[in-house]
């Protein structure tokens, strides 16, 4: 099976899978404590505990998606939860 | 990879993360098995710590007397306490707690040469940093544990008899052995399979996702550590004035010590701090596990003269405490003896698992590898010489790593790092034993080195004089010894390998 599918498409999925994975993640998670209606510190261990599934999950979903390019576009959905995340920063730099 | 179905993509997700982070999850299973006795390999490691039934007072008692004589002068005195795991009794003078100090002899209190170790602890760092910088191991191993997450979750996908091939074992059936034995060790203990992988990552959770670190905090670790802790911490340090300080009487050590165990359970450290003046302050930290919650870094804090309770230990909010359970479950140190022994049995489950997965990859393409080309034989070859020698060859380095700390000499320099270099020569020469010798015959040798290491440890106490008590390491050790004999000897009931590699077309090759 592995000889006869050419190896781009494989080795795009499984960067979309680690990377892109790990960076919905990131961004999910940041936007998950930004949101959360609690303290802080509450806010911060409750948004990060399930980031492991959340990146696994995000894993497996790369990797049944029909083609490379869907998965990279579920990735893409990184930006408007990176924004809910760093709302402030961002605010701050754009002065 | 061009698939229809998810149970395919799955399968195939399954079959190459489980190989390519197998080997190495293997290793991080072993050793991780092997740490939830590591206070116990320690202390065989050290032969020249005598058993001791001394109360832990009494060996505090030994311990002051001794820093009394030597330190007079030092800013602070640390004991490290024998408790149910260890005979160990430890001083040091100074602002280091960690390192181990001087080992003493708690019934006369005087220091004991004991023999330069690595110790039980190397199993443990090996565990979490796999030997490599502190960081650069971290961030592998929790790679790798990534890989078991996703390996697990996939393979529970693709299987689709989920229950009854819970029952199902077919013996001597080549393959499909394999894949029962798979099976049946990934099914029957999955539970402890996810969750020793999930609470491991949560033992780092904030190194390996630090989003909402940095999303709340700016990535201020600092600010960060102020918040998790609550006050500030000089305010919960009542009473501590730089003021000018007479010399005073210590206070005793055995109601404090009781007080100590009634309020955070078995204690496993003390720090004394201005020892002998008037403002002394005892600082006791208890054993890990007296509580599910891991309990690194708390204390409680003692007025040195008066003796009453200056500070209680902090007590976890309830985002935190779900946190520390997580790592306390990890960590396996609650529960006692029996808890302990659980872990065991379900991490060599564990590792079982892992085995006869990386075994089953090479047993499925044994008979098809022919048909993959140049690549794929290639990839064949290295995953069966890599087999052995994780699998067979870490085994045999585990064990090689005991047998040096009885057989190097005693005054040897930096004999702890050496110990760690039989360890990783041990294995690196496994590798090339692998690569050298027909497989099944690497197997074996390699499987039944390991074995007979492990039944003839117990004779290595016989060597040198050696005053604790190890019966049970040594049972256990004849008992997996005698584990590991069993594949070894099937390997020599097993027909002699047939004309290897030639031929494409046979069947099934019969493997045990």
């Amino acid at each position: 099976m592995k000889s006869k599918s050419p190896a781009w498409p494989t080795l795009s999925r499984i960067v979309a899978a680690l990377i892109g994975g790990y960076l919905f993640t990131y961004a999910f998670t940041a936007a998950l404590a930004r949101l959360l209606p609690m303290d802080k510190v509450d806010a911060l261990v409750v948004a990060s505990l399930p980031s492991f599934l959340i990146y696994t999950l995000a894993i497996l979903w790369t990797f049944a998606c029909r083609n490379a390019w869907r998965a990279w576009a579920g990735m893409a959905l990184a930006l408007p939860l990176a924004a809910i995340g760093f709302w402030p920063q961002w605010r701050e730099v754009l002065g | 990879m061009k698939h229809k179905t998810l149970t395919q993509s799955m399968a195939w997700l399954h079959t190459w993360s489980g190989l390519i982070f197998g080997w190495l999850l293997f290793a991080i299973f072993l050793t991780g098995t092997l740490a939830v006795f590591d206070k116990e390999i320690d202390g065989w490691m050290r032969p020249e710590i005598p058993a001791t039934s001394l109360s832990q007072s009494a060996a505090a008692q030994q311990a002051l007397g001794y820093l009394a004589r030597q330190h007079p002068q030092a800013k602070t005195w640390n004991i490290g306490l024998p408790g149910e795991r260890s005979d160990t009794l430890t001083v040091s003078a100074g602002e280091q707690r960690r390192g181990g100090g001087t080992a003493l002899d708690p019934r006369t209190g005087e220091p004991l040469a004991v023999r330069e170790t690595a110790g039980g602890g190397f199993f443990f760092r090996f565990h979490f940093t796999l030997n490599l910088p502190r960081d650069l191991g971290i961030w592998t191993v929790g790679l790798a544990a990534m890989a078991m997450l996703v390996a697990l979750i996939s393979g529970i996908v693709i299987h689709k008899k989920f229950f009854k091939d819970f029952f199902t074992f077919r013996p001597a059936k080549g393959q499909r052995s394999w894949l029962d034995a798979h099976n049946a060790t990934a099914v029957l203990v999955l539970p402890f399979h996810l969750m020793i992988t999930y609470t491991g990552l949560v033992i780092f959770y904030l190194i390996y996702m630090p989003a909402a670190v940095d999303a709340l905090f700016d990535g201020d670790r600092d600010n960060l550590g102020r918040a998790l802790r609550g006050a500030p911490a000089e305010q919960q340090v009542r009473g501590e004035r730089p003021t000018r300080s007479e010399a005073a009487e210590l206070t005793a050590l055995e109601p404090l010590l009781a007080e100590a165990e009634r309020a955070m359970g078995p204690v496993s450290s003390l720090s004394i701090h201005n020892p002998g003046r008037s403002n002394a302050r005892i600082e006791a930290r208890p054993v890990l596990g007296n509580r599910i919650e891991l309990t690194k870094g708390q204390s409680m804090l003692f007025d040195g003269v008066s003796g009453e309770v200056l500070r209680q230990p902090a007590v976890s909010r309830p985002s935190l405490l779900t946190q520390k359970v997580m790592a306390g479950l990890h960590f396996a140190q609650f529960g006692g003896y029996s808890m302990r022994w659980l872990y065991f049995v379900c991490g060599l489950a564990s590792c079982a698992m892992l085995a006869t997965g990386v075994v089953l990859f090479t047993v499925k393409r044994r008979r098809r590898h022919d048909g993959e080309g140049a690549v794929g034989a290639l990839l064949y070859h290295i995953a069966e010489r890599l087999n052995v020698t994780v699998v067979a060859g870490l085994m045999v380095a585990c064990v090689a790593f005991l047998w040096a700390n009885r057989l190097l000499p005693v005054e040897l320099a930096q004999r702890g790092g050496w110990e760690v270099r039989v360890f990783f020569l041990v294995w690196l020469l496994s590798l090339g034993h692998a690569i050298i010798r027909p497989w099944r015959s690497a197997w074996r040798e390699q499987l039944g080195l390991a074995a007979a290491l492990c039944i003839s440890l117990p004779a290595l106490s016989l060597l040198g004089e050696s005053l604790g008590d190890y019966l049970y390491l040594e049972l256990t050790s004849v008992a997996l010894g005698l584990l590991l004999a069993w594949p070894c000897w099937k390997l020599y009931q097993a027909p002699k390998e047939r004309a290897p590699r030639r031929v494409g077309k046979q069947p099934v090759a019969q493997v045990n």
